[in-house]
């Protein structure tokens, strides 16, 4: 199951803003094999707030913001997965974009060169990390 | 199922639309395009959108919703009982309509390009929601793939317009059954076809414990 605070606008300061402590009874609760949430922006808190509760499940661990034009360094998302993986074991970890890049059809939130670049990055984070942990 | 096997990578679900798609899609809406050239003009996007990620080098692929109005709206080309409305049509029907363009105006939400999925009758699938996605998906590579679909919650909330759904709904819970019954026929028609991931996606979860205002309703 996907949550993240919204992604139909490239001003972050209009998106929602706050960590999921709030919602971890009700995830608790949810029959599903993994989580994938939001974790490129800081508005989505720390990691410890879901790895503490939800270790049990699988991670898709957002480490690239899909309305920005900047691509993440693959060095920053190595260093988010690592802070994951004091709660989760590689094998638990999904490394994902932290939304889609057009939800809505005609709001795309960015292009098609600047989204395959994001890829690319995650994958490329990917492979060290399976060379230093797989 | 997918192997377990450390740091797999995937993305959410949709890619930007070409204009080439958005032209198609309003054409396809309107009636001015059959569904064949329609899925033509997809079919021929979600192959370049596959590609990209093989050679981006993602484990598991998704079709980039090419065919959907939004990640939730599109179900009112599926399910019976539902029609898609833009903000402006909801406008007629909303309690408060000064409230409600001043929270549209502050957060910087697309008015022209948020469309409803609004129920409007009983609910029941006329179609299959994403299995056709899947088979076609399912042809273009070896990988996993990953198939999106609208949260329970997500639809219930932005489904439900009183004064339209009141006719065919008592409350809210009433037409969450049949939003629950579609999409668990929707899921197991995925598994037996042998889908390998689906995810459903439910952002407005936050919205109810972030937003200061817990009745603000935004459709989406």
């Amino acid at each position: 199951m996907h949550v993240c605070r919204g992604n139909w606008s490239k001003h972050e300061e209009v998106l929602l803003s706050g960590d999921y402590a709030r919602l971890l009874p009700a995830l608790e609760r949810m029959a599903v094999d993994q989580f994938v949430l939001e974790y490129a922006t800081p508005r989505a808190g720390d990691i410890e707030v879901v790895g503490r509760t939800l270790s049990d499940r699988q991670l898709g661990l957002g480490v690239v913001n899909p309305r920005t034009d900047v691509v993440e360094a693959v060095d920053d998302i190595v260093g988010k997965a690592e802070k994951a993986m004091a709660f989760y074991r590689p094998d638990q970890l999904y490394l994902n974009t932290d939304c889609g890049f057009s939800c809505f059809a005609t709001r795309s939130v960015n292009v098609e060169q600047v989204a395959f670049k994001k890829l690319c990055a995650i994958v490329a984070a990917a492979d060290q990390l399976k060379k230093r942990y797989g | 199922m997918i192997d377990q096997q450390p740091f797999l990578t995937t993305q959410v679900g949709s890619w930007p639309r070409s204009k080439t798609m958005l032209k198609t899609l309003r054409g396809y809406q309107k009636g001015a395009i059959s569904r064949k050239d329609f899925d033509a003009v997809a079919d021929g996007e979600i192959r370049r959108t596959v590609e990209l990620q093989e050679k981006a080098g993602l484990d598991i692929l998704v079709d980039g919703e090419h065919r959907r109005e939004s990640f939730y709206a599109f179900i009112t080309d599926k399910v019976a009982g539902t029609r898609l409305m833009s903000l402006a049509d909801m406008l007629d029907y909303v309690e408060d309509k000064a409230e409600f363009e001043e929270m549209l105006r502050t957060m910087d939400m697309p008015a022209s390009a948020v469309k409803n999925p609004t129920c409007i009758g009983k609910i029941s699938r006329r179609e299959p929601l994403a299995l056709e996605d899947f088979r076609f998906l399912r042809t273009l590579t070896q990988k996993p793939v990953k198939i999106t679909l609208p949260g329970p919650y997500l639809l219930t909330r932005s489904m439900w317009v009183g004064a339209l759904t009141r006719k065919a709904y008592r409350n809210h819970k009433k037409m969450a059954d049949d939003i629950v019954r579609v999409l668990r026929e929707e899921l197991m028609d995925l598994r037996d076809a042998g889908c390998d991931f689906v995810q459903f996606d439910e952002p407005v979860l936050t919205e109810i414990v972030l937003s200061e205002e817990c009745d603000r309703r935004t459709f989406m």
